[in-house]
């Protein structure tokens, strides 16, 4: 198996540490002991030495970024190991975390217990918080570990439970009704489905940590619906089901953030983790809740494909027959509420990930094109980003390109 | 009767370790005439740490008998007395000198009721005076127990206290299988109340010896004395410690062991011997293994020997094996008073 | 069931060397029908292994049989030995049954040991075999074990211990002749010297030129015999059990005698030459015998044949009952670690 590099601790009391420079880069045979990076801590730089013989591959971290210790930077590849084969490779794919989602929650709860891969990888939480947790339906991602390296304990889980859970009791016990008017009607009060509990957790906690930043562009559609018209003879001819504007949008998007890393990518703890696949995660309803179905490394597939996978999602919604891991575990996350005439809003972006786009109605509206005041499809595409990790100047150059993107499509495809 | 008062009630009678233990051979001796004593200077000499004493003017160099030095010799006439009639009881003057005699314990002792179909039986008992604190330095300070703890066939015990010393060599003098019985030599000169009637401490059960709610710290023999004075003084700092005196590593009770953990979801193992493969894996893995795990709610933490031998140096002979500081800090770690 | 009174009936047979002339027709008949059985039995055991009916590998005495059945003649019924790897023919020699025997071989359950022990570690511990070993030297401190429970329970039996040439340079033989000979232990040390430790030839492995030389160092007598002569290796054992029994101490015996087979069943005999071997087969224990005993009209031929018939007979019927015989059964496995 290839070996692990980690960010070393190397002084008492480090919690992160910052590469300064790589001696080697992606490929270079390196032997065991030899200098590999150099770390800074807020006192010295340290010279990091290679726990093994061997090829160096995936570095995945940057330099001069606070990164945690212990997290993996590089894998040294031994002779003969493949980087496909190699079962190792698997963690260092760092796979977005999966489900976590409500709906995955819930149908964790159905099953009477978590399946091993939903649990977030790289979260930390002991067997008893975990236990707990699951016995609560509560997602542990939505929880602050207080432990070494933000290890939840199951302090940590009861305190969430208390915090999030005792509210609707009390409301249910009509203790809150003591403090209303007497001449006010009876309200109904209904307490939180174990979903919508889950819901307002984890967007109040994505409000709460991430701090937000919107940035909205009018995009002109046209040549975007002549291309959905032509996909549509093509998809009948190939027997894939008939494109709909939120795919496509999702295809262009995915093909854009190819491009822009920090898009795809997660704040985690005092460190960016950049996601290798894109996995585009769309909003859609369930009779009053919300569900955020994944399609999984949409970078790779193509419209008809793409489709195909929506349409098979948007069924399995439906039939509640999708797996938690269908149901989680995406990398940016498109919202069109055009159907529903909305003309823009703004999305509260779905932790960990990074953003959110969210995609209003396409109206026929005057715009100026060479001089001539002239009617032409728009639409306004709002960006919610998360501050810690993505600037101003990174959304708008991503916005840029989705609007290069939509406005000429036939280029990505 | 007035003479009756002066005198001090039996459960309140005081012996050392040592004298615990000549008592156990002692009784054992008077009951049963197929016991008897050999090992190195175990006569008039009296044992190397005063363990066998005056017994040899008790019972006669018959019966306490001094042997050349020959450890593998010894181990294997204790089989062979064994298997034809006698309940031979061994002292191995230092438990270092058991590499010597590791065929006749391993191969033949252990193995012998398996090999024969059940049709022999073994009951013999080796004690190993063991341990570091004395400056013996790296030859006359280990603690071999573990490797013993690997053999099947074998019984291995680790009595902490003058009550359990005496208990349970009579225990394992009545035992029909081989029993090893590691005594600390640092534990020989503790006191401690001790019934002066024959009693037998059952052998495979750990005792509680302080009862906590936060975490688990499991020890044997001298650990499990310095993880009590280490549960004090958690209990100043607000940390309720639950102390389990393992007693017998082999068997060994890991319903006590697992039924504590399930209630303060914390588990530390303290060890003497080394630390890398040694009983704290096998209780860790044993939980690890067991629905317990389900209950933990911070890693387990082994508190061993360091990985080197015994040093002669004091300073670094404490440094390599865990002491009661140690045990303290590590459990504040565990719930993260410190940093883990 | 091993009761041979040897020496018993000093018939005048003024021809005879005394050594043969000391043993009764009854005795010799009893002395050839074991050499037969062992030879017998060891040739099935190397069919069956050719078959494929044998799991392990074997330690084939086929040559030595004189030696086995020599030293035990004097022995008596409460009277204890300690065998060998290559212990089929101490044990047939000390009475056992070759179909229980066979059993054992083959794994079954109604074997001596229930399948636990196999080839290697055959004991009768209710017929006094306290079992072969399988470790070269192993029973040698054991028996000072056997003789210690002799001299304490002041039963007057005897205890002889098996050996090879590979075995005296252990020091568990040194220990072993040592401790039996300061407490004057009833020991009979039997080395059957076949040459060869696995391939090491003792001439190479040796200081001294006789394993026996060493009894000197250990104060007791030590007799150098050819192997192969079965009435004067019963001679010489008559007087070593007689001098253990009446309190006399230990003795050193080694027969000389040669293993027509290899080590083991991977053994390709690259160490010795088929013109060595062909010599000692021309020293077969068993013809000679019974030449010498056609020649002083002691038996005729055609009583010869029958006790050889007979023999075959029986080891052909102990095969078959044990073919037929159950397996143990697995969830038996752990049954006999330990003694309850």
């Amino acid at each position: 198996m290839p070996v692990e590099v980690i960010l070393p601790k190397v002084d008492m009391d480090m919690e992160t540490g910052t590469i300064e420079a790589w001696h080697v880069k992606e490929g270079d045979q390196v032997r065991q002991g030899e200098t590999i990076f150099e770390i800074g801590t807020n006192k010295a730089v340290m010279e990091v030495e290679a726990p093994a013989s061997g090829a160096i591959r995936r570095i995945r971290a940057e330099t001069g970024i606070a990164i945690a210790v212990g997290t993996p930077v590089a894998w040294i590849y031994l002779d003969g190991e493949t980087q496909d084969a190699a079962p190792a490779a698997k963690p260092a794919a760092m796979p977005a975390p999966p489900p976590a989602t409500a709906a995955a929650v819930v149908a964790n709860q159905a099953s009477n217990g978590v399946a091993a891969g939903a649990v977030p990888v790289g979260l930390r939480a002991t067997p008893l918080a975990r236990r707990v947790a699951r016995q609560n339906g509560i997602d542990l991602r939505a929880i602050a570990g207080s432990g070494p390296r933000g290890r939840i304990g199951e302090a940590d889980v009861r305190s969430h439970i208390a915090a999030v859970a005792a509210p609707a009791p009390v409301a249910v016990d009509g203790a809150a009704a003591t403090c209303r008017s007497a001449e006010a009607p009876a309200d109904t009060l209904k307490p939180f489905s174990a979903i919508r509990r889950i819901v307002a957790t984890r967007l109040s906690e994505s409000m709460r940590t991430a701090p937000h930043f919107y940035l909205t562009s009018e995009i002109e559609m046209s040549a975007a619906q002549a291309l959905l018209r032509r996909l549509a003879a093509r998809h009948e001819r190939l027997g894939a089901p008939k494109p709909s504007l939120t795919v496509l949008i999702a295809r262009i998007a995915a093909g854009v953030l190819g491009h822009h890393p920090l898009l795809n990518a997660s704040a985690e703890g005092e460190a960016t983790r950049f996601h290798e696949r894109i996995d585009i995660g769309i909003a859609m309803e369930r009779e009053g809740d919300l569900v955020v179905p994944v399609l999984r490394d949409a970078g790779t597939m193509d419209m008809p494909a793409m489709a195909r996978e929506f349409a098979r999602l948007r069924e399995g919604v439906a039939k509640r027959s999708l797996t938690p891991a269908e149901l989680g575990g995406g990398t940016f996350t498109i919202s069109n509420l055009g159907m529903y005439g909305v003309d823009s809003f703004t999305a509260i972006i779905n932790p960990p990930q990074g953003a959110i786009l969210a995609v209003g109605r396409t109206v026929e509206k005057p715009v100026g094109r060479d001089g001539q005041i002239v009617l032409r499809p728009m639409a306004n595409f709002t960006l919610s980003s998360d501050h810690r990790i993505i600037d101003g100047v990174t959304a708008a150059r991503f916005m840029a390109d989705l609007r290069e993107a939509l406005e000429n499509p036939e280029v990505l495809l | 009767m007035p003479s009756e008062l002066i005198e001090a009630p039996a459960e309140l009678r005081e012996l050392s370790y040592a004298e615990a233990v000549r008592e156990a051979l002692a009784q054992a001796m008077e009951a049963d005439s197929r016991v008897f004593l050999f090992g190195e200077d175990v006569g008039v000499y009296g044992g190397a740490f005063g363990v066998s004493g005056d017994l040899v003017h008790r019972f006669g160099a018959e019966r306490v008998i001094d042997t050349p030095i020959s450890e593998l010799g010894i181990a294997g006439a204790a089989v062979g007395a064994a298997i034809t009639g006698m309940r031979p009881v061994v002292e191995i003057q230092f438990s270092d000198f058991v590499t010597l005699a590791m065929e006749q314990l391993v191969n033949q002792a252990a193995k012998i009721r398996f090999m024969f179909g059940g049709k022999a039986s073994v009951p013999m008992v080796v004690r190993l005076p063991g341990g570091s604190g004395t400056g013996a330095a790296a030859q006359h300070s280990q603690s071999l127990e573990a490797w013993f703890a690997h053999v099947p066939g074998l019984k291995v015990l680790q009595p902490s206290t003058p009550h359990d010393a005496k208990g349970m060599l009579l225990a394992a003098i009545d035992d029909p299988n081989p029993v090893m019985i590691f005594e600390h030599k640092l534990l020989y000169k503790t006191k401690g109340h001790v019934p002066a009637e024959p009693y037998r401490v059952p052998i495979g059960k750990a005792a509680i010896r302080r009862e906590g709610t936060d975490i688990t710290i499991v020890g044997s023999s001298i650990m499990a004395l310095k993880a009590q004075a280490a549960a004090a003084r958690l209990a100043d700092e607000g940390v309720s410690a639950e102390v389990i005196d393992l007693r017998s590593i082999r068997p060994i009770d890991f319903t006590t062991i697992a039924e504590s953990v399930r209630k303060t979801h914390r588990l530390m193992v303290v060890y003497e011997g080394v630390k890398t493969m040694g009983i704290g894996a096998e209780i860790s893995a044993m939980i690890a293994e067991s629905e317990v795990f389900d209950f933990l709610d911070a890693p387990i933490v082994r508190l061993g020997g360091v990985d080197a031998p015994i040093p002669y140096n004091p300073v670094l002979e404490k440094a390599a094996v865990p002491q009661e500081d140690d045990i303290f800090a590590a459990a504040l770690n565990l719930l993260r008073r410190g940093e883990a | 069931m091993n009761d041979i009174k040897t020496g018993a009936a000093q018939i005048a047979r003024p021809n005879q060397r005394p050594e043969l002339a000391a043993l009764d027709d009854a005795t010799l008949r009893t002395a050839l029908t074991r050499m037969h059985l062992i030879r017998k039995f060891e040739e099935a055991a190397e069919a069956s292994y050719m078959r494929g009916l044998i799991h392990g590998t074997m330690h084939l005495s086929i040559g030595q049989e004189a030696s086995a059945v020599g030293t035990t003649l004097p022995l008596q019924a409460q009277d204890y030995i300690l065998s060998t790897h290559r212990g089929h023919g101490h044990c047939i020699a000390r009475g056992a049954e070759p179909k229980l025997m066979f059993a054992e071989f083959f794994g079954k359950e109604t074997g001596y040991c229930k399948g636990r022990g196999g080839s290697m570690h055959i004991a009768d511990v209710e017929g006094g075999n306290l079992g072969a070993n399988g470790i070269v030297g192993g029973g040698l401190p054991i028996a000072v074990g056997v003789g210690m429970s002799i001299k304490a329970q002041k039963n007057g039996r005897v205890c002889m211990v098996f050996f090879g040439d590979g075995a005296s340079n252990e020091g568990a033989f040194h220990e072993a002749l040592n401790m039996a000979s300061i407490w004057k232990l009833p020991v009979v040390f039997v080395c059957e010297n076949n040459k060869y430790g696995m391939s090491m030839d003792i001439a190479r492995a040796m200081a001294v030129a006789n394993v026996a030389d060493r009894a000197s160092a250990y104060a007791m007598p030590g007799h150098c015999l050819d192997g192969n002569d079965l009435a004067g290796v019963a001679a010489v054992a008559r007087e070593a059990v007689a001098r253990a029994r009446q309190g006399g101490g230990p003795s050193l015996i080694e027969c000389k005698t040669y293993r027509w087979r290899g080590h083991s069943k991977s053994d390709r005999n690259l160490y010795r030459s088929k013109e060595e071997i062909e010599e000692w087969r021309a020293q077969d224990p068993i013809r000679r015998l019974e030449d010498e005993l056609k020649a002083h009209d002691r038996f005729d031929a055609a009583a010869l044949m029958k006790l050889e018939e007979d023999a075959q007979r029986e080891i052909d019927a102990a095969v078959e009952f044990a073919r037929t015989c159950p397996d143990p059964d697995p969830k038996d496995l752990t049954r006999d670690v330990y003694a309850i």
